[in-house]
């Protein structure tokens, strides 16, 4: 894989072209496109993409693409993004074949449904497993490290960076936020020790 | 797991599906005992427990589960999402309702809820927290379903939340998911939960 990875354990979640600026202003190298339209502002991120800004998309969050290899074709190939998001092992295992790196998304809500995320995951291992809402990464830390020992994500809800902080500590690798507040007291708080 | 067709009770007509009754159940204790395996159950039956919720019930299989719950005077519910063999459809719906006699059910989706309200059994919508950008669209769902009860999950958002929810929707809630600890079945009631559901057996009174 030649696209980008991460760099940061901040991944600024963003919905829009000014969200995007806003992510790149403050210096961030990476974003995770989570909701919106993608073909809405694929100039502003094609751009980036050129800049070796690290791309991932959340293919159950965005709009205007559809869940088949055409999509990850175009974002792999043509777009150059560096990786995906989905609760779909199936969506995964196919965008791996374009080289795209993958993020098993796992709804954490309860321990029937966890269950049911953990045992979603199929080879080849994914890139990387990421826990929504984030909040419950120090919750289920412990019954995730069970079944896998695959970098985890948390994604959702996180409101402040003592918050984020909080998951990092849990064990967490990278932390997702949608609020620029959070990504801005994440650079003056230095939170990894 | 008895597999033999097991002929109901007298249940017709007697079934409740009133929220009044529930929720005066919830005053006195508030804590709803998720089952997920059918070992769980006598556990649940022996308990203080005034409602039963079965998380993913074989559906073909459900009646002797559901009377057994009712028979000690508590309200079983079945969550139709993660039932097996059913289709999640108002054919399904009317299946709990009118079969087996479920008083009430529990689904995340609201065209369920509405299919859950024309048998008269209690609707009980899943408002499932995953991600902070989906909670204006998830509110608006409720708000159009208007289910007799929510359900909010994971506990751990709750607090994030409920004033959010209590805005848009005056509906008792009950919290669940990953409630595993005294504190935090207090922390739920303290900010207005009706009861906790949860798995944790150490939780059922």
């Amino acid at each position: 894989m030649r696209t980008p990875g991460l760099s940061g354990a901040m991944l600024p979640a963003i919905r829009d072209g000014s969200s995007l600026n806003q992510a790149l202003d403050l210096g961030y190298r990476q974003v995770l496109v989570e909701r919106g339209s993608l073909l809405a502002m694929l100039g502003p991120l094609v751009s980036a993409a050129r800049q070796g800004i690290a791309i991932f998309v959340n293919l159950d969050g965005v709009e205007g693409l559809a869940g088949d290899s055409a999509a990850l074709a175009f974002l792999a190939t043509d777009l150059g993004f560096s990786g995906v998001l989905s609760v779909k092992p199936h969506l995964l295992r196919d965008a791996s074949r374009f080289r795209l790196r993958t993020v098993q998304r796992i709804h954490a809500l309860d321990s029937t449904g966890l269950e049911t995320g953990l045992n979603s995951i199929v080879s080849p291992a994914p890139y990387a497993i990421a826990i929504a809402p984030a909040v419950a990464v120090p919750q289920v830390m412990p019954t995730i490290r069970l079944t896998t020992m695959a970098p985890v994500w948390g994604t959702g809800f996180v409101t402040s960076a003592a918050q984020a902080k909080e998951v990092l500590l849990a064990g967490a690798d990278v932390v997702a936020s949608s609020r620029p507040d959070v990504w801005l007291d994440f650079i003056r708080i230095p939170v990894r020790g | 797991m008895a597999t033999r067709i097991v002929v109901p009770p007298a249940r017709i007509g007697a079934v409740d599906g009133s929220v009044t009754r529930l929720l005066d159940a919830f005053s006195r204790v508030p804590v709803a005992a998720v089952v997920s395996r059918a070992e769980e159950l006598p556990r649940a039956l022996t308990s203080q427990v005034p409602v039963v919720f079965f998380l993913r019930p074989p559906a073909f299989h459900l009646g002797p589960l559901v009377w057994a719950v009712q028979a000690r005077g508590k309200l079983a519910f079945v969550h139709i999402d993660l039932i097996a063999g059913l289709g999640k459809d108002r054919a399904g719906i009317a299946f709990l309702a009118r079969e087996i006699g479920v008083n009430g059910i529990i689904t995340s989706h609201s065209a369920l809820v509405a299919a859950a309200k024309a048998e008269r059994v209690i609707a009980m919508q899943r408002l499932l927290l995953h991600d902070d950008l989906a909670v204006p669209s998830a509110l608006a769902a409720l708000e159009h379903a208007r289910p007799d009860i929510v359900e909010v999950l994971p506990g751990v958002i709750f607090p994030l939340v409920v004033d959010r929810i209590r805005a848009r929707v005056p509906l008792p809630i009950i919290v669940g998911g990953f409630m595993t600890e005294p504190e935090q079945r207090n922390a739920a009631l303290e900010r207005g939960a009706v009861a906790i559901s949860t798995g944790t057996t150490s939780l059922w009174p």
